[in-house]
């Protein structure tokens, strides 16, 4: 972006939806003037003109003139992120363990694994499996020094590598730890000149480059063993998320987007960006050691997909734990194959809650497979960007959040309605992206609330009392142990909440007294005393009784 | 921005009884869906081990065997037996010498007339149809030819009883739905396909098992394949497209799976199109209902306190009716 265009379409071109914004520059300062999102299937302009006749009708004329919005959507600059589905890579290792392990690397880079082992299946079905036409890498591994086990099957790995090889040559592997120490120390053959791998900056798990170097076709890549990185495997991740960057990649914009908002709110803000076909959970703090000052850690994973692509058992499972829905499982997993095929689609009544279900399942593995990101202090900020959560009601997304990030502690959450965190992310300019942000930042982010989560409240009639302070008004609680208090606090108002327990609880801290400020959204103050981690009843019709309850003071119009 | 932009006004009005009601605007605002695709690539899927008999560039005629698939197919070293046997093909990994023997072979044969673009024992058979397809969400089974036969009306649904060998050579259009028990018998009699609207997930997981079971046996059976043209949910086969498969009824067919298509010759009639502004619910409450466009209704409130982008359908000759435009799709 350039300080010349007095406006600009984002565009955030998903797998299911297309979500359009339209910023303008008013009085020296960038704007969010609208935002629109559709089915990936309408045309994209027709989009983006119903966004722009519907901001010129609904501005005020002066601002129309100041940002010389024209009539055709075509003359507007336009920001452009896009997700595309995960790639697929094929995982070949001596032993179904390191297999296991490979595959979770590969995961937490985004893509979409498949793979196979020496201990099981035999070689033609390795091969068969690598040269599936969906396959776009194959990653062959094992640990640097191998593990007895592997160390015997090192040359069998070889010679699949090679057979591979000669019957795709374009097909890039990867020779991730002993495999590649081995194959560069004895037979090549006629399988290619080998090469590094992308270089990609970073910490643990960081943001790749916008355009990471990619691997010609035929090349070998020579990756860092399974089993290096501090925690292990972190050094492979961010190579094969190198593999695979795209200078418009929406997910990794987001992450970035995150980690320049760390910056310029000067706090731990967390984004949970749940996709169609994956997420992402990425967490960023202010870090005046690293470099641009802040620290960010970053994971994407297939596994939190909103609608797998095959609804198992246990995925049906985990959304019928989280349905309000009388609805059988048989019945329950069409719903959710029919939203695979058309992912837009049904967004209204019985669709709009099997939504948020799935969207709290999909939350809840992402922060399984990213333990390294829950291992750092609790977020001040936690964002929800993607689809499922712009289209829901905010109050509605809060409860979803309080339901699956059980951490102690106080923080905000906001919703990212606009999905504007892609697009300016793919700013490649770092200060640009600031400035940008820190003028958007009270438009992009939609508040949702703020949750207090305390850890240890013993059952009993009454854990304490709360008193909210805001512009003079003062609202009074009981803290009732295993219940979710809703204190009303308005958007963009700041409150004061002492809590006064009667036993010492974990809030961030130990203590009895605490006094938190807290800034309202739609949602208002959540007091949280539920426990960590939530635990539902057995019994479905008591469990769809005890959701609905927390869920109908927060999802007003509902029916019963 | 709750208001919807101005162009509907007029095409609100009711209109008079015969009177041809005019597209409203931003019609593009409702999900395109492709009705006949002219040309389509297929691919069919091929293995390691499986005779190839056709190259890049040969014409293509249905019924010709393409290759021959290896069943049950495993890998065998060099040397471990004094002479391979039949079935068997040499082929060598990285230098060592290996024998890919299985079961019986299973003949593959073109689905329609085209041209073979691509050859890949790992990648499949690429080849440009000269015909048209008209695109489902899913298949199962197949490839398979017959003779297109309409069994049910579009919400209709076929039970066993109603197959019987006399429908034996055809691909039946069998209505909204289908269960799995009509699906063996309809195989076990001889039909060689059926297209519906939708197929529940238990229904295919169902025919999946009885499918793999009898492909496991000794004997080579005919091809048989289902072409899943909607989803999951119960729902019609809608009306342009039952115009378009009574015009083919009585010719030849096939239903491919990758993608998911009924390939068809030009028929003799013109192809039938959907009328200006058709309109179709494919999902939500309204799921199957057709209508016509009368333009954008804005964000409006729907069930669950949803506020969804909406946009004005007319009903038969009911009021417009505001309807999610994610929940409309239009057929070009």
């Amino acid at each position: 972006m350039t300080s010349d265009p007095r406006a600009f379409f984002t565009l955030d071109l998903g797998a299911a939806t297309t979500a359009a914004a339209l910023v303008g520059n008013v009085q020296g300062s960038w704007r969010l003037l609208g935002s629109l999102a559709l089915p990936a299937t309408i045309d994209r302009e027709a989009i983006l003109q119903l966004l722009l006749r519907r901001v010129r009708e609904a501005a005020p004329a002066e601002i129309v003139a100041e940002t010389e919005l024209p009539e055709a959507a075509a003359d507007v600059g336009r920001l452009v992120a896009r997700t595309t589905p995960p790639p697929t890579i094929a995982v070949i290792a001596a032993t179904d363990a390191r297999r296991v392990s490979l595959g979770t690397v590969a995961d937490r880079a985004g893509w979409r694994v498949r793979g196979g082992s020496l201990d099981r299946g035999d070689r033609l079905d390795l091969l068969r499996t690598a040269l599936d036409p969906a396959v776009e890498a194959v990653l062959v591994g094992a640990a640097d020094p191998p593990l007895t086990d592997e160390r015997a099957r090192l040359e069998d790995l070889q010679a699949l590598a090679d057979a591979i090889t000669e019957r795709r040559p374009n097909l890039p592997v990867v020779l991730a730890g002993s495999v590649a120490g081995s194959i560069t120390g004895s037979t090549m053959g006629s399988a290619g000149p080998a090469i590094p791998g992308p270089a990609v900056p970073g910490a643990l798990v960081g943001v790749p480059a916008l355009e990471a170097e990619k691997p010609e076709g035929g090349e070998r890549l020579f990756a860092p063993a399974p089993n290096t990185g501090d925690p292990p495997g972190s050094a492979l991740t961010a190579f094969l998320l190198g593999m695979r960057a795209r200078s418009d990649d929406a997910r990794q914009g987001v992450a970035r987007s995150t980690s320049s908002l760390a910056a310029v709110t000067d706090r731990h803000v967390e984004t949970l960006e749940i996709g169609f076909e994956a997420g992402l959970r990425a967490a960023a703090w202010p870090a005046p050691d690293e470099p641009g000052g802040v620290a960010i850690l970053s994971a994407e994973s297939v596994a939190a997909a909103l609608f797998p692509a095959e609804a198992d058992e246990q995925t049906v499972d985990a959304v019928l734990a989280w349905s309000t829905l009388p609805i059988d499982r048989t019945r329950l997993r069409d719903r959710l194959r029919e939203l695979r095929l058309w992912p837009w689609a049904d967004a209204q009544g019985d669709g709009a809650l099997l939504r948020l279900a799935s969207a709290r399942v999909a939350v809840a593995r992402l922060m399984t497979v990213t333990p390294a990101v829950s291992a750092h202090a609790a977020a001040d900020l936690v964002i929800a960007a993607g689809g499922v959560w712009s289209a829901a009601p905010g109050s509605a997304v809060a409860l979803a959040l309080a339901d699956v990030r059980r951490r102690p502690g106080a923080c905000q959450m906001a919703v990212d309605h606009a999905r504007l965190l892609g697009p300016l992310g793919t700013i490649e300019d770092e200060g640009e992206r600031r400035q940008l942000l820190d003028d958007l930042r009270d438009d992009l982010l939609l508040p949702i609330g703020s949750v207090v989560l305390a850890q240890g409240v013993r059952p009993g009639r009454t854990g304490g009392r709360v008193a909210v302070r805001s512009n003079g008004d003062s609202t009074e609680r009981d803290l009732v142990p295993g219940t979710l208090e809703i204190v009303d606090v308005p958007p963009g108002q700041l409150a004061q909440a002492e809590f006064e327990f009667r036993e010492p609880v974990l809030v961030g801290t130990r203590g009895k007294r605490f006094a938190i400020e807290v800034s309202g959204g739609l949602a208002g103050l959540l007091v949280d005393l539920r426990d960590i981690p939530l635990r539902l009843p057995d019994r479905a019709e008591r469990r769809r009784d005890v959701l609905a309850d927390w869920q109908r003071p927060l999802w007003p119009g509902i029916e019963p | 921005m709750t208001e919807p932009p101005g162009g509907t006004g007029g095409s609100r009005a009711r209109r008079a009884p015969g009177e041809e009601e005019a597209v409203g605007s931003w019609f593009e605002l409702v999900a395109p869906r492709t009705l006949v695709d002219r040309s389509p690539r297929i691919r069919l899927p091929l293995s390691l081990g499986d005779e190839v008999f056709v190259a890049a560039g040969d014409s293509v005629q249905p019924g010709l065997l393409l290759a021959e698939r290896l069943r049950h197919a495993h890998l065998e070293e060099h040397g471990r037996r004094g002479q391979p046997f039949g079935h068997e093909k040499q082929i060598t990994v990285a230098g060592h010498e290996w024998f890919i023997t299985g079961g019986q072979r299973h003949p593959l044969e073109s689905p329609a007339t085209g041209i073979v673009r691509s050859v890949d024992p790992t990648a499949g058979l690429a080849i440009d149809v000269s015909g048209n397809a008209l695109h489902g969400v899913l298949a199962v089974g197949g490839p398979s030819r017959g003779r297109l036969e309409i069994a049910t009306g579009a919400d209709g649904e076929l039970r066993p009883a109603a197959v019987d060998v006399g429908r034996a050579g055809t691909i039946l259009v069998v209505g909204s739905r289908v269960a799995a028990e009509t699906l063996t018998r309809a195989r076990a009699m001889g039909v060689r396909g059926v297209i519906v609207g939708a197929l529940s997930g238990k229904d295919q997981r169902d025919f999946e098992a009885s499918e793999r079971r009898q492909r496991a046996s000794v004997h080579h059976l005919a091809s048989f394949a289902v072409l899943v043209l909607d989803g999951v949910l119960r729902r019609p086969i809608s009306s342009p497209v039952m115009k378009l498969l009574e015009t083919l009824e009585g010719s030849e067919v096939a239903i491919v799976g990758d993608p998911p298509a009924l390939l068809f010759q030009d028929p003799k009639g013109r192809i039938p199109e959907a009328p200006p502004g058709w309109v179709r619910a494919r999902s939500g409450p309204m799921a199957g209902r057709e209508g016509h466009w009368l333009g954008p209704a804005g964000q409006r409130r729907f069930g669950a306190a949803m506020h969804l982008e909406a946009g004005f359908v007319r009903f038969g000759e009911g009021a417009p009716t505001p309807v999610p435009l994610a929940d409309l799709e239009r057929l070009v």
